[in-house]
């Protein structure tokens, strides 16, 4: 390495530090964290697709009501009004809430999907380890937005998981791992659309950003 | 006959706002049929009926924003209802947030411009008008797709993120902070300062490497033999090459009787004190030695170091002297006591000790500051000798102590320092007394760590050995003898007598070769009122015979013996 490169890789090291110690600013932790959610959606539909490629017709009678969802009970909007109206601090707290509430049964599907009844259940069971890693990253990130914005309070919804278990034969593992899957991929959606627009909130500065 | 059963073919919303659903006939039976949407949410069992079948179309249901939810499923059925009888559709559930399909780009427009790089095409556009983009609502990616006119396939030239593009840099590096779980973030950001101040390090070290260098590995100097000159080999006769390595008197004849020296102390400045011990005089310790001297074929001498005296050591022991050394814990050194093989090692000092041995040696120091601890004696010098200490003004003044002392013998005129015959040689004693040094005590501080080589010059008729050291520059505007009359190398040591030879440079003539047989016997040894003394002197009787070994150094040994050239 010369001299002259050596110094600019000094000088950028020293830029990357600089701005990871200062932060990096909201804006863009809130572009970043739409991305990411936006991966976390794209990728429980393809999961959804995958399986529903080759899915028993009578799972689709087996399969429970969405409202049978653990994270039925938290309260959302229900339209674009609504949401347009709840303070940045709540739309956070839900998109946390939402996140935190799907961290253990994703570690369910991750551990059932190798040993699915279904002819897809190795991209199944890579994707779901994929959507594992997305969710712990979005958590981490979302951490970073919450003190980045400086609410007072951290009022996150408890919404737990306890179902250890997906059942006891394949078809009904496999049923539940669709419903399990279903209720992730709506959630996943709601967490992106309040991101999506906790980000255009936050950049009012920029207006050609949204 | 009944209806024939309707089928919901799609359901769309533009906007997720509102929402459309479209159905087919399954038939009408050839009767006129009326036709119904009925739906539930899926948290509850109340049905409700299509709001509104015009807006959309012919067998269609929009649903405004009133009745659209999100995040619920709809179940939806249609009723195709005919004079015979009815027919329901197959259920369809549907989420609205999953039916969003925005409408088309508005005014989209391609123009051929013509550039001075050639043509090419803009295409431009604008959102469709009911997405609210705005807000974050919805986001909108653009796919640009072109082909040619008779082609069959588009091809996608490029995914547009209108919104994304400004901020690609920032959003890749906010996905190394976001992408390490909170309590790992510390120690990257630890890591990559470490690495950075690697970095400058590295390249710091890099740029200095010469000096470092220097630094880490000092330059060894290789062996030479004095007065053998490797240009006169390579480009002179041999004759005059081998002539400078000719030894006057040699093989060693039984005269060196006539170069006892006696013992001498010397007192160095602050910390040091140089004892010569005149019996013992090793010539490592006689030659004075620049540090840039490469001669390193000869022996060393620190002086600082060399003679560490333990004058506590000697006081306590005395007489049973034996083995010590007696070294100074200021460096106090004398030049023969050391040769004992135990030497030990400086004591950091200890006032009193350099008290007790600080009783000086009235010929060599006197320093016009009172030091009480420290070796010097002040006026305890007896004026016979001389001992007015010269205090020389060097260049740099405050650095610490050099290491040579000068003694400038006033009441020995120059003429007479080279041509008298004295009994004994005129040994003259340089203290420098650094002037700065005084006033800083610092007991146990251990001596400056210059080195300074002190070489005799000559031995006064009052049996003092005289010192200069070999970097001295003032030794020639004193106008001294030639330079190259130097006694600091040993000749023998017999009897615990060291003897020294005279070395005399080319130039020089042989001032006082003729004395050499007188002298000795009329030179006495100096009895300085030294406590330490006596152990010297005991140390010295028990001095080895096989070499003269300098004391703190180790320097030393057979090249003592051997004659010097």
């Amino acid at each position: 390495m010369t001299q002259g490169s050596r110094l600019y890789f000094a000088v950028t090291v020293l830029m990357c530090a600089f701005v990871s110690i200062n932060g990096v600013g909201l804006n863009d932790l809130l572009e970043r964290a739409s991305q990411l959610s936006d991966k976390l959606h794209s990728l429980s539909t393809s999961l959804t697709n995958d399986l529903d490629s080759h899915f028993p017709p009578v799972g689709r009678v087996m399969m429970p009501r969405p409202s049978m969802c653990h994270t039925s009970s938290l309260q959302i909007p229900n339209d674009k009004d609504q949401a347009l109206k709840i303070p940045e601090d709540e739309l956070l707290s839900l998109a946390r809430s939402l996140l935190l509430a799907w961290s253990d049964p994703l570690a369910l599907l991750s551990s059932e999907a190798s040993s699915l009844a279904h002819p897809e259940r190795n991209t199944i069971n890579s994707k779901t380890k994929e959507l594992q890693d997305n969710i712990n990253s979005l958590g981490a990130g979302l951490e970073h937005v919450f003190h980045k914005m400086g609410s007072s309070s951290d009022n996150l919804s408890s919404l737990p998981f306890y179902t250890n278990s997906l059942g006891q034969d394949k078809t009904s593992r496999l049923v539940n791992f669709h419903f399990l899957l279903s209720c992730f991929r709506r959630d996943s959606h709601k967490i992106d659309s309040f991101l999506k627009v906790l980000r255009c909130r936050a950049a009012k500065k920029r207006p050609e950003m949204c | 006959i009944p209806p024939g059963k309707p089928r919901l073919t799609s359901c769309r919303s533009p906007e997720k706002e509102t929402f459309t659903c479209w159905w087919e006939p399954g038939g009408d039976g050839g009767l006129p049929t009326t036709y119904a949407l009925y739906y539930h949410l899926e948290n509850s069992e109340t049905v409700y009926e299509c709001p509104d079948y015009r807006t959309a179309g012919e067998n269609s249901c929009f649903f405004n924003k009133n009745d659209t939810s999100l995040w619920v499923n709809y179940n939806i059925t249609v009723v195709a209802t005919n004079a015979l009888g009815k027919n329901i559709s197959d259920p369809v559930e549907v989420d609205v947030v999953y039916i969003v399909q925005p409408n088309t780009p508005e005014n989209v427009t391609a123009v051929v411009v013509h550039d001075e790089q050639g043509p090419f095409v803009r295409v431009s556009w604008e959102k469709p008008r009911t997405a609210d983009t705005r807000s974050g609502w919805i986001t909108l990616l653009y796919q640009l797709r072109v082909k040619q006119e008779k082609d069959k396939e588009w091809e996608v030239v490029g995914h547009l993120y209108n919104i994304l593009h400004m901020l690609v840099f920032l959003v890749l590096w906010t996905t190394v902070v976001f992408y390490i779980p909170r309590e790992r973030s510390l120690w990257i950001m630890i890591t990559i300062f470490s690495v950075f101040i690697v970095l400058i390090l590295t390249w710091t070290l890099n740029v200095k490497r010469n000096s470092v260098k220097l630094c880490l590995l000092p330059p060894v100097p290789g062996p030479k033999i004095k007065g053998f000159e490797k240009q006169l080999l390579k480009s002179g006769k041999s004759e005059e090459v081998f002539n400078t390595l000719v030894i006057q008197g040699f093989p060693p004849t039984t005269d060196y009787d006539e170069l006892l020296v006696e013992y001498l102390e010397v007192y160095d400045n602050e910390e040091q004190e140089l004892v010569l011990d005149g019996k013992d005089l090793s010539e490592d310790c006689m030659k004075s030695k620049s540090p840039s001297d490469s001669d390193s074929g000869r022996g060393s001498c620190d002086s600082r170091t060399l003679l560490l005296e333990k004058c506590m050591e000697g006081r306590e022991g005395s007489g049973s002297g034996s083995d010590q050394h007696q070294y100074s814990q200021h460096g106090e050194t004398s030049w023969a006591s050391t040769e004992s093989s135990e030497s030990q090692g400086p004591e950091p000092g200890s006032p009193e000790s350099a008290d007790g041995c600080g009783k000086t040696w009235p010929v060599v120091f006197s320093s016009p500051q009172p030091q009480t601890h420290h070796h010097y004696q002040v006026g305890a010098a007896k004026p016979a000798y001389h001992s007015v200490p010269e205090i020389l003004n060097h260049s740099s003044p405050h650095t610490t102590p050099s290491n040579y002392h000068q003694l400038h013998h006033q009441d020995i005129p120059q003429q007479e320092g080279r041509f008298s015959k004295p009994a004994c040689r005129h040994s003259q004693s340089y203290n420098q007394f650094n002037l700065d040094g005084v006033g800083t005590p610092a007991p146990g501080v251990p001596p400056s760590p210059s080195l300074e080589y002190v070489e005799v010059q000559r031995v006064n008729p009052e049996n003092m050995l005289l010192l200069r050291p070999l970097s001295d520059p003032n030794r020639e505007p004193e106008g001294l003898d030639c330079a190259g009359e130097d006694y600091s190398k040993v000749k023998e040591v017999t009897n615990n007598i060291l003897l020294l030879q005279r070395d005399t440079s080319h130039q020089c003539v042989d001032y006082y070769s003729q004395d050499l047989d007188n002298q000795a016997d009329q030179c006495t040894t100096q009895q300085p009122p030294h406590p330490c003394k006596p152990a010297v002197h005991q140390s010295n009787s028990r001095m080895p015979h096989e070499g003269m070994r300098v004391m703190g150094n180790g320097y030393v040994d057979s090249t003592v013996l051997m004659p010097s050239y």
